[in-house]
């Protein structure tokens, strides 16, 4: 027989769950709300709604500069962490190589790192080589911090590849070469493609790091923390909106390429 | 004829492990040879050290004539249908089957002709749009043969390529296999561990124990003339009877089997008296009756078991103090059961005799 008393823990859960969810979610939209707010003061009540903000912030050239900067960032990260990462995943999986559980965890360590210490410690490094701050060393701390991502997921995948796919390539003629960029790459392609993804929210989403080691040039979060310095409107909720709504679009698009690609 | 795949005294040791103990063979062109033994036996490093896959401890490799042992798997002229098929799951059959084509370094032209062609020799022509896994586990296997046949291979390696099928499929795929093989002419060189799959297709049955050949040699010869305990165990079910060697007869020796003398061909051997010998009875070479047969080997015995199997009965007479024969009957030729008393008897020269040694070391 099932009594209130015996249902208790679940209900309390349950409880738990949706307090958790309303938590989570209550600031996001509170921002988004006072985006559409016709007035200069972020707080309630909303009298009058209007897109204008929007309007002011897509024809702000400084935010649209910031927004371009950050993709190039992020583009640039990528493509590097993408390299590095599928070329140290492959040494992880190879046969007869030695301290392969070395590698990986050293491969890791930048994902567990506080940003704050991986900050300061990058900025020490590069100031020690004379590389001065701005894209270049904001790329190589971004790099430094999406690599793990991507070797954990390569590695997920390259372990789940067939053996013999790669010695069946190389059956037909292959040189390792060819066989990885012809057998291993598509392999690994849509486990890639999450791995890009998140690479590029992670770069765009960098604050400290991007702090620490850019210029004058601000990357968006730069941009958005000073101008909150400068003090709380709402063209700064319609700013963080659209980052917002766009960054989880590509993060949901992607997931769903992957998943589709997974069950394929 | 220069053969094309010679073993020259290949062993392969994985740390003490000796997986491959000095192995001699030799292969002739358009041959349908077999590797066949118990799991573990080195069939499948035979197979990848002569794919290119693994390095022998020591000994030497040859493919038509030439040296290969050092040469790296995309260099060899033999290719490898693996067991799971490993087709790129990425790629549609015709990319498949044309991978091997377009490293080659052929123009499109006859890349397309050579793909359809063997599309074609499969009945696989509306397919060559699929993926791997939008086929099924027959159509995969036949796609997987086409693109290991495609280069023109001088040897096409298979390496239980069967095994993931189920019984009905198997015997359709062994038929189709040989049928393969004998239109191409190519030398296919095929590892199992199913005695009853080698036997149906196999010009030559290579017997492999604990890394070195038991025996060589074709069908009918191994199933009748086994050369070891081994070899007579391992194909086609059998009777061994531990007999004492009375003395020679002709091209027949007489021998002592329980305290009942039994004749039985000497297989080669020149077994003398006193001998300990085993003597091979095939179950089908035994003929049962109610009434004692007129001539050759003839004990009576009773019973023990009747198994009806379909298309034939199996028989356990129990002969003497408890030596058992297992027979093959047609269910209508013998109307006794069990516990009822029968005869037993076949003619001398079906069975034949081996040396008394386990499987050598
Ligand atoms: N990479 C390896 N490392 C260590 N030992 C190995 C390796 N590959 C094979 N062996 C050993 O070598 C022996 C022969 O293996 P092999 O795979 O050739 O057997 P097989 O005849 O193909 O058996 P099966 O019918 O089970 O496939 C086995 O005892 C196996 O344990
Ligand atoms: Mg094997």
């Amino acid at each position: 027989m099932r009594s209130l008393f015996s249902d208790a823990p679940r209900v309390t859960l349950t409880a738990i769950y949706w307090a958790f969810i309303f938590y989570l979610l209550l600031p996001l939209t509170l921002m988004m709300a006072m985006s559409f707010k016709d007035a200069n003061f972020v707080a309630f009540p909303i009298g009058e709604w209007t897109l204008d903000w929007y309007a002011k912030v897509l024809q702000d050239k400084q935010f649209l500069e910031a927004c371009l900067y950050s993709i190039m960032i992020a583009a640039a990260t990528t493509l590097a962490a993408t390299v590095l990462g599928v070329w140290i995943a492959m040494l992880i999986v190879a046969e007869g190589i030695k301290g392969q559980v070395i590698i990986f965890a050293l491969a890791c360590l930048p994902a567990v790192v506080p940003g704050m210490i991986s900050a300061i410690s990058l900025r020490i490094f590069i100031s020690t080589i004379d590389m001065p701050t701005g894209t270049a060393a904001i790329i190589l701390g971004h790099t430094v911090h999406a690599v793990p991502f991507v070797v954990v997921m390569a590695l997920t995948r390259l372990r789940s590849m067939p053996g013999n796919l790669v010695d069946a390539a190389r059956d037909l003629g292959a040189d390792s070469f060819v066989a990885f960029l012809r057998v291993t790459l598509p392999y690994l392609g849509p486990a890639l493609f999450g791995g890009m993804i998140f690479c590029v929210l992670l770069s765009i989403d960098d604050f400290v790091r991007t702090f620490f080691l850019g210029g004058y040039r601000p990357t968006l979060p730069m941009l958005i923390f000073a101008k909150v310095q400068g003090g709380m409107s709402p063209e700064i909720n319609a700013m963080a909106t659209l980052v917002l709504v766009v960054t989880a679009a590509v993060g949901l698009y992607a997931e769903y390429l992957t998943r589709r690609a997974r069950t394929r | 004829m220069e053969p094309v795949v010679q073993f020259d005294h290949v062993t392969k040791n994985y740390g003490s492990q000796v997986a491959v103990d000095d192995l001699n063979l030799s292969i002739e062109a358009g041959k349908f040879v077999t590797l066949l033994g118990p799991s573990g036996c080195g069939k499948s490093t035979s197979l990848r050290m002569l794919g290119g896959f693994e390095m022998p401890t020591s000994g030497r490799i040859l493919l038509s004539g030439k040296d290969v042992t050092r040469v790296p798997p995309n260099k060899r002229n033999v290719n490898i249908v693996f067991q799971d098929y490993a087709l790129f799951p990425h790629m549609n059959v015709a990319k498949n089957i044309a991978f091997g084509l377009e490293l080659k370094g052929l123009d499109n032209k006859s890349i397309h002709r050579r793909v359809s062609e063997l599309l074609e020799l499969v009945q696989l022509q509306d397919y060559a749009n699929r993926l791997p896994n939008e086929l099924s586990g027959g159509q995969r296997q036949r796609v997987a043969l086409m693109r290991a046949l495609a280069p023109d291979p001088d040897v096409l390696l298979l390496d239980e390529p069967l095994s993931a099928l189920d019984a009905k499929l198997r015997q359709q795929m062994q038929i189709e296999l040989k049928a393969i093989q004998e239109k191409t002419g190519k030398t296919f060189m095929f590892v199992t561990h199913d005695q009853e799959e080698a036997l149906t297709m196999s010009d030559t049955i290579v017997v492999m124990n604990n890394g070195r050949i038991e025996q060589m040699g074709d069908p009918s010869t191994l199933y009748g003339r086994p050369g070891s305990v081994f070899v007579a165990n391992f194909i086609g079910e059998t009777n061994l009877l531990r007999s004492t060697v009375l003395g020679a007869e002709g091209n027949l020796t007489a021998l002592d089997w329980n305290g009942i003398t039994i004749k039985a061909d000497q297989g080669g051997l020149s077994p003398k008296a006193g001998e300990h010998l085993y003597v091979v009875l095939r179950p089908e070479s035994i003929h049962c009756s109610a009434t004692e047969p007129t001539s050759g080997n003839r004990i009576k015995g009773k019973i023990r078991q009747r198994v009806f199997k379909g298309n034939h009965t199996s028989l356990a007479v129990e002969v003497g103090d408890g030596a058992v024969l297992n027979t093959l009957v047609h269910p209508g030729d013998v109307a006794q059961l069990a516990g009822d008393d029968i005869w037993v008897g076949w003619k001398p020269e079906t069975a034949t005799v081996i040396p008394d040694r386990h499987a050598h070391r």
